[in-house]
């Protein structure tokens, strides 16, 4: 049987691109009014239930809990794939001669202690400012993280604030000074016992009458405080995640 | 009703550079877009019921709808995450074929197996 | 103001998708992300505009620059 003539992959692309634009059409032509009542209750009743002045904390870790369980197991996943991917890919662990039929790999930014003196673009100013940036965007961080129910802020943003202030003391590293949260068994270790913690304080709940991922606190005097706890654990587990992957990338992993 | 043709415009993008572009980083990109694409599209649809951000300081003003907003969140860090994976991917695949076009891999793994 | 930031954003876009250089996509690709956190922010939604700064102009550029670091830079074919 002969092979039937291909489309031209212009008319394939054309043809794709049309369907998609006539099924999201009525997406985006749709006039009807987006409803009020969610905002309404919240705004009510989302203080007092929670604790907390800043909506959208109040909603991730306390009306919508479990998507927040859903995005920490898929950064797991993430970290895992990538972890296994990155273990293959050879010329981060044997850098490849430079024959010139063989593929040419440069890693400019390799982290290892070896490579210091003889890679080209690890300056004296690189390392020199990240290493002094370094602590000041952890601060930051840390700061961003813990504010999450007074001002916008929260887990996810000082999280990713974090893994940058981590990237930035791993590339700071001077003569034979590394800090001590760029291995990446301490980061691993991080991200693991802070999983572990997310999943008993939901537990804990249980135990208090509330029910899974309810506030136990919500009795007491300070029941923004489980919002807070909450906030802390999940930014040092999508900040260690985020830089132990980017850590590992840049060759640093051990 | 601009904004949304322009935000149809960038979906419309961001399709066309995972289906017909034949770099694999190029398809990444367009997975990005397609991303910013989406998130954009909820928070600017959130952003129609009010004026003002969803946190609580006094207590007359009409705030923006947070569900939105709290839902893009996880939505956004997912995204990096679904990114970092594809390039760990995209670069095992360059170790192994010596190239990022997918014809040029599709015909270096057939020979090879 | 948000239809400018969209005309510029959606133009970023097609120049990143047909860069002969890789990493002049990665540029504006950054680029595109700086611009949706200044517009989310102009959306009162400021927990996902640092969101988006942090993530898009921080993490994803270093890991595309790394991915290309360790390979190729020119997009042979353009296609």
């Amino acid at each position: 049987m002969g092979k039937r003539k291909a489309w031209s992959p212009i008319l394939q692309a054309g043809l794709a691109i049309g369907a998609m634009g006539i099924v999201l059409l009525p997406v985006f032509l749709c006039q009807t009014p987006w409803p009020t009542a969610a905002r309404d209750y919240l705004v009510q009743h989302g203080q007092d239930e929670s604790g907390a002045i800043n909506l959208v904390s109040a909603i991730y870790l306390g009306y919508r809990a479990f998507d927040t369980l859903g995005e920490t197991i898929v950064l797991l996943v993430a970290v895992i794939g990538t972890m296994g991917l990155l273990s293959r890919v050879e010329s981060l662990v044997n850098p490849i001669g430079d024959d010139d039929n063989s593929i040419q790999t440069v890693s400019a930014f390799s982290l290892r202690g070896e490579k210091r003196s003889s890679h080209v673009l690890r300056t004296h100013l690189l390392e020199v400012v990240t290493g002094k940036i370094g602590p000041i965007v952890l601060l930051f961080g840390f700061y961003v993280m813990l504010y999450g129910h007074l001002s916008p802020g929260g887990g996810f943003q000082g999280g990713v604030i974090i893994a940058s202030g981590i990237v930035f003391l791993a590339l700071g590293n001077q003569q034979d000074n590394t800090s001590v949260l760029s291995k990446s068994s301490i980061l691993g270790g991080i991200e693991s016992v802070s999983f572990l913690l997310f999943i008993v304080v939901a537990i804990s709940g249980i135990f208090f009458g509330k029910g899974f991922f309810g506030n136990p606190l919500a009795d007491s005097a300070y029941p923004v405080g489980f919002i807070v706890l909450m906030n802390s654990i999940i930014g040092l587990k999508v900040g260690a995640s985020i830089g132990f992957m980017c850590i590992a990338m840049m060759g640093g992993h051990d | 009703m601009v904004e949304r043709a322009l935000l149809l415009c960038l979906l419309l993008l961001g399709f066309w550079g995972v289906v017909a572009k034949k770099n694999i980083i190029k398809k990444i990109f367009g997975l990005n877009i397609l991303n910013a694409a989406a998130v954009m599209l909820f928070i600017l649809e959130g952003n129609r019921i009010g004026t003002e951000a969803p946190i609580l300081e006094s207590d007359l003003a009409l705030v923006v709808d947070p569900i939105p907003q709290a839902l893009m969140l996880t939505a956004i860090v997912i995204g990096v995450c679904v990114t970092a994976l594809a390039l760990a991917l995209a670069v095992h695949l360059y170790q192994i074929t010596g190239s990022f076009d997918i014809d040029t891999i599709r015909e270096r793994v057939k020979d090879a197996t | 103001m948000t239809t400018i930031l969209l005309i510029l954003i959606v133009l970023l876009a097609a120049y990143t998708l047909s860069s002969r250089d890789l990493l002049h996509g990665v540029i504006a690709l950054s680029a595109i992300s700086l611009l949706s956190a200044i517009l989310f922010y102009i959306l009162q939604a400021p927990d996902v505009a640092i969101t988006e700064a942090a993530v898009g102009a921080g993490v994803s550029t270093v890991i595309f620059v790394w991915a290309i670091r360790h390979s190729q830079r020119k997009d042979d074919n353009h296609g």
